[in-house]
């Protein structure tokens, strides 16, 4: 804790929210929510996805209207009609998609508010005031002012929506998620900007759920789930990255997972297998397969690729490599009415957008896959309609209101004709994106049921979520993807939410930490490694160097499968042996002292062994080099 | 198992005969429409329910109607067609040529096929290259108006073979033969668009382009294909302008894409594509039709027809634009 904001604790919050509420339709999005902001003082507002964070920040920033609850600024009460408004009193949003005129220059936008004003503008001015705050913030060079944002990058194009901010002397400033889309320089750039504004004396807000960075950039921090806040204005440094996760997933795991027997003993061939897919700019290299009757989990955070994947497997994204194998065989998926010949099925994320025809009635919604994969002239759907009497006693779903508009039914129900939409081709594979996505507590088990029964008669179903509870409780085997990359391969026994979280946070440090332990490789020889340590397990984040220990990047291994258990239970800080290794383990903790995970270094057991201060020196220079750059 | 089947069944039919599902669907309402205006007529005109006045409605409906079929067609993909005015008077010109020097039907078939060549060009602009339908049919439309002086030679073409008018001025069991065509045309494609998968793919890509795609439907071809088809009735339908006055104009079919988008909106198309019906599209080309005879036969100005008509079509859209708030507050 740094003495400068002990000091800020004590003076008055600047924005107060109380019992913000916040309706859409009959959707709750928030309940009697509150928050507290100071100056000088960057706020974490941390929450699962969906929980209500950028709902929140919305209402603050006057993007959105609250159905009840009172906003005070400055102790005033703010009655925001517009942006315009929270703008006018000094209340900014940096949002993830920003708000930006596309066709208008870097300097417009940044004077976009004031363009909206009438009276005279000086262009000089304008760009004085520009090159100005651009200074100010130490990034001038970055940013040219001529340039169309349409030709910018997603970090300049932020770094304009804070200009724009700084413009008007925004005194409080949100980041709704502002690293989702930036790279690792990119990050530390925008942390060194958020330094500068807090040491200003501006309140900041960090909307985020990426652990890492909300330990590296903010003081406090409040925790929203499902609408609501499960921990208010906590100081930063007093949680612990699994304080954080408990608060952000709850204890509270429902029972409406019923896990069903399988067999996993490997007899079951593989249906389909994707490898090394790259279909830029989200997915850069995704692997993973689902045997016969297999439930396979893609987790990972929104934004990470996995929808991006499956829709390029799908074709409606262009490859630019991997390979797709249906039954062991080559596939050549263009688009998707290759796959839906080959025996795919593809319910995709956005019911409204990509599953529903809206002027279909049920029957004809429930048809469209079928028609998609006929050859015939006709509409091919009278040889169809026993199976569809079955499915639709299968699924609860009325008979008698099959010529209504889909739309009158609840998304639970869509959700349920939907994928009914792809049973009733019978594909050998069944891909799920966020299956349920606003869809009732009830209708979720009935969901899952679903998709278990089919993977019961030999159905591969595959299954995104960004819901890890879920995924730990429908899937058998997880596969992992941060940042476009699958990166683990798990069997969901075992795993947990928090481990889950871990995995999938993109770290800022990953690329850092590899060639960390390259280093490491070089100079000692032998094999280094990144890893998770918990009672039971450990998962291995990266590797280097030789196999000495048996583990590979992606794995969790039960302690006793590696070929280190003794120095992995010591978890000593020095060489332990024991294993017929030497293994060196030292804990990596951020600034502010947060499990990082274990870096381990493992050298055959007999030769000279390096001296284990100076290889602790090593990693915690890096380290500390890492922190530096980042504050 | 045979009994639910049966009380399925059963069920289905009861809602059939229901009185209120009937008055909710659109066309049942626009035929409402089509004898409140013909009630009107015959009770201000004494000629107009006339059995020969009856057929010169019909007769005025062919060329119109097909247009119009066409521009259903594309107007349930999302998309529009301003060209089919000026389609319909090149392909009239090019019809006239290949008349003076082979016989009908070959002239007939060339003239289809520069028709659907020019839906193509326009369909493959609009699919492929994601223009804009409005903007690529409106610069097709000044192309093929251009086109169309140029190869008159600013003129009418007269002299075309005189057996051509039998296609008109023949009937079968007493009804003019171009009136059975036009009802051919709308059996057809009222068929195709209900039973095949192309005709389902149209209203797909109309009403979710997405979803149709991810659904593994031909969205390029079925997105292309009703240009096509719009181009080659516009020919179709000169074919039978042609017959009636035995020439060829350059200036002909302006202003007959307002017509036929007319005919279909009110037919009750939504212009975002993926509703509307082709017997909505028909009752509509009625309703066009019969105002404007009926204001004829009234001796209403022709400088007031356009009043006339254009108030019709907004009090037809407001009135069906209040009856779906209702029945969506209910």
């Amino acid at each position: 804790m740094q003495p400068h904001t002990l000091e800020h604790i004590r003076i008055a919050p600047v924005l107060t929210a109380q019992h913000v509420t916040k309706r859409f339709g009959s959707t709750q999005a928030l309940t009697d929510t509150s928050l507290e902001m100071r100056s000088g003082e960057v706020l974490g507002l941390l929450g699962a996805n969906g929980a209500g964070k950028s709902t929140l920040s919305r209402i603050v920033s006057g993007h959105l209207r609250p159905t009840s609850g009172t906003l005070t600024f400055d102790g005033c009460v703010l009655e925001l009609g517009s942006t315009r408004d929270a703008l006018r009193v000094g209340i900014a949003l940096v949002a993830q998609e920003t708000f930006l005129a596309p066709d208008m220059s870097v300097l417009e936008n940044i004077f976009l508010p004031d363009l909206a004003t009438s009276g005279h503008l000086s262009y000089r001015d304008m760009r004085r005031k520009a090159t100005e705050i651009l200074e100010a913030l130490g990034h001038n060079h970055i940013l040219p002012l001529k340039a169309e944002v349409r030709t910018l990058s997603a970090a300049q194009r932020q770094l304009v929506e804070i200009a724009k901010a700084l413009a008007l002397d925004a005194r409080l400033v949100i980041f709704d998620e502002p690293t989702a889309s930036l790279s690792t320089a990119e990050v530390d750039r925008l942390f060194d900007i958020m330094t500068r504004l807090r040491e200003d004396g501006r309140a900041l807000g960090f909307v985020s759920h990426r652990l890492e960075e909300v330990f590296a950039i903010t003081d406090r921090v409040t925790i929203m789930r499902e609408g609501r806040i499960v921990l208010e204005n906590a100081v930063t440094g007093s949680l612990s990255q699994n304080d954080i996760i408990r608060y952000m997933v709850g204890r509270d795991i429902g029972t409406i997972y019923s896990k069903r027997e399988v067999k996993t003993d490997g007899t079951r061939e593989v249906v389909f297998e994707v490898r090394g897919l790259r279909s830029m700019p989200w997915v850069k290299d995704i692997s993973f397969s689902v045997r016969r009757g297999e439930i396979l989990g893609l987790g990972g955070l929104v934004g990470a690729g996995r929808s991006e994947a499956v829709e390029a497997v799908w074709g409606l994204r262009p490859k630019q490599a991997g390979e797709i194998l249906i039954n062991g065989k080559l596939a050549k998926i263009k688009k998707p009415v290759d796959a839906v010949r080959a025996g795919l099925g593809f319910v995709a994320e956005d019911r409204r957008a990509q599953n529903i025809v809206p002027d279909f009635n049920v029957h004809e919604n429930l048809m469209i896959a079928q028609m998609g994969k006929t050859r015939s002239f006709g509409r091919g759907y009278s040889n169809k309609e026993m199976r569809v009497r079955e499915l639709f006693k299968d699924l609860d779903l009325p008979m008698d209101r099959m010529d209504q508009s889909l739309l009158n039914f609840s998304g639970g129900m869509q959700q349920k004709v939907i994928i009914a939409r792809w049973l009733l081709i019978e594909p050998d594979i069944l891909i799920l994106d966020e299956p349920t996505k606003g869809v009732d507590i009830g209708t979720r088990s009935s969901v899952y049921r679903l998709l278990q029964a089919a993977a019961d008669e030999g159905l591969g179903v595959i299954v995104i979520s960004s819901d890890f509870e879920e995924l730990i409780g429908l899937a058998e085997r997880i596969v992992v993807v941060s940042d476009g990359s699958s990166i683990a391969d798990l069997p969901a026994e075992g795993l947990s939410e928090d481990k889950l979280t871990l995995i999938a946070a993109p770290r800022t440090s990953t690329a850092r930490n590899q060639a960390l332990l390259s280093s490491l490789v070089n100079t000692y020889g032998g094999e280094a490694f990144w890893c998770l340590l918990d009672k039971e397990q450990a998962i291995c984040l990266a590797r280097a160097g030789a196999d000495l220990t048996g583990m590979d990047s992606g794995q969790a291994l039960k302690k006793d499968e590696t070929f280190i258990p003794n120095a992995i239970r010591c978890c000593d800080d020095t060489f332990v042996g024991g294993d017929g290794l030497q293994t060196l383990l030292t804990q990596m903790t951020d600034t502010r002292g947060h499990d990082l995970g274990w870096i381990g270094l493992t050298l055959p057991e007999g030769g000279e062994l390096p001296e284990p201060s100076l290889i602790r020196a090593q990693i915690m220079h890096l380290n500390n080099e890492n922190m530096a750059e980042i504050s | 198992m045979t009994d639910t089947k049966s009380t399925n069944k059963a069920k289905i039919k009861l809602r059939q005969f229901n009185v209120q599902a009937i008055l909710q669907r659109l066309e049942v309402r626009m035929l409402g429409l089509v004898l409140l205006l013909a009630i009107i007529l015959s009770l201000s005109s004494e000629h107009f329910l006339t059995e020969r006045n009856i057929f010169n409605i019909l007769d005025q409906s062919v060329v119109i109607g097909i247009v119009a079929v066409g521009m259903t067609f594309v107007i349930l993909t999302g998309g529009i067609d301003l060209s089919v005015g000026a389609v319909f008077g090149l392909t009239g010109i090019f019809l006239a040529l290949f008349l003076q020097n082979m016989p009908i039907p070959v002239a007939i078939g060339l003239a289809m096929l520069v028709g659907a060549g020019i839906g193509l060009f326009s369909g493959v602009l609009v699919a492929v290259f994601g223009l804009a339908p409005f903007v690529v049919t409106l610069g097709v439309m000044a192309i093929a108006r251009s086109l169309s002086f140029i190869f008159s030679g600013q003129r009418s073409i007269s002299g075309l073979p005189p057996n051509l008018d039998s296609i008109v001025y023949s009937t079968f069991l007493g009804i003019p033969t171009n009136v059975l065509f036009l009802i051919g045309v709308y059996l057809i494609a009222w068929g195709y668009l209900t039973y095949t998968k192309g005709g389902r793919t149209i209203y797909a890509i109309g009403s979710n382009f997405e979803a149709a795609r991810a659904s593994g439907l031909p969205t390029l071809f079925y997105s292309i294909l009703p240009y096509v088809i719009s181009g080659a009735l516009a020919a179709v339908a000169v074919t039978f302008s042609l017959a009636q006055v035995m020439s060829a104009d350059p200036l002909a079919g302006n202003g007959l894409e307002l017509d036929a988008i007319a005919a279909v909106v009110i037919g009750g198309a939504s212009l975002y594509g993926g509703r509307g019906s082709i017997i909505g599209t028909l009752l509509g080309v009625l309703i066009m039709v019969m105002i404007r005879n009926g204001l004829n036969l009234m001796g209403v100005s022709p400088f007031w027809q356009g009043t006339a008509i254009g108030s019709i079509i907004i009090i037809a859209l407001l009135a069906e634009r209040v009856i779906n708030w209702r029945s969506r507050r209910n």
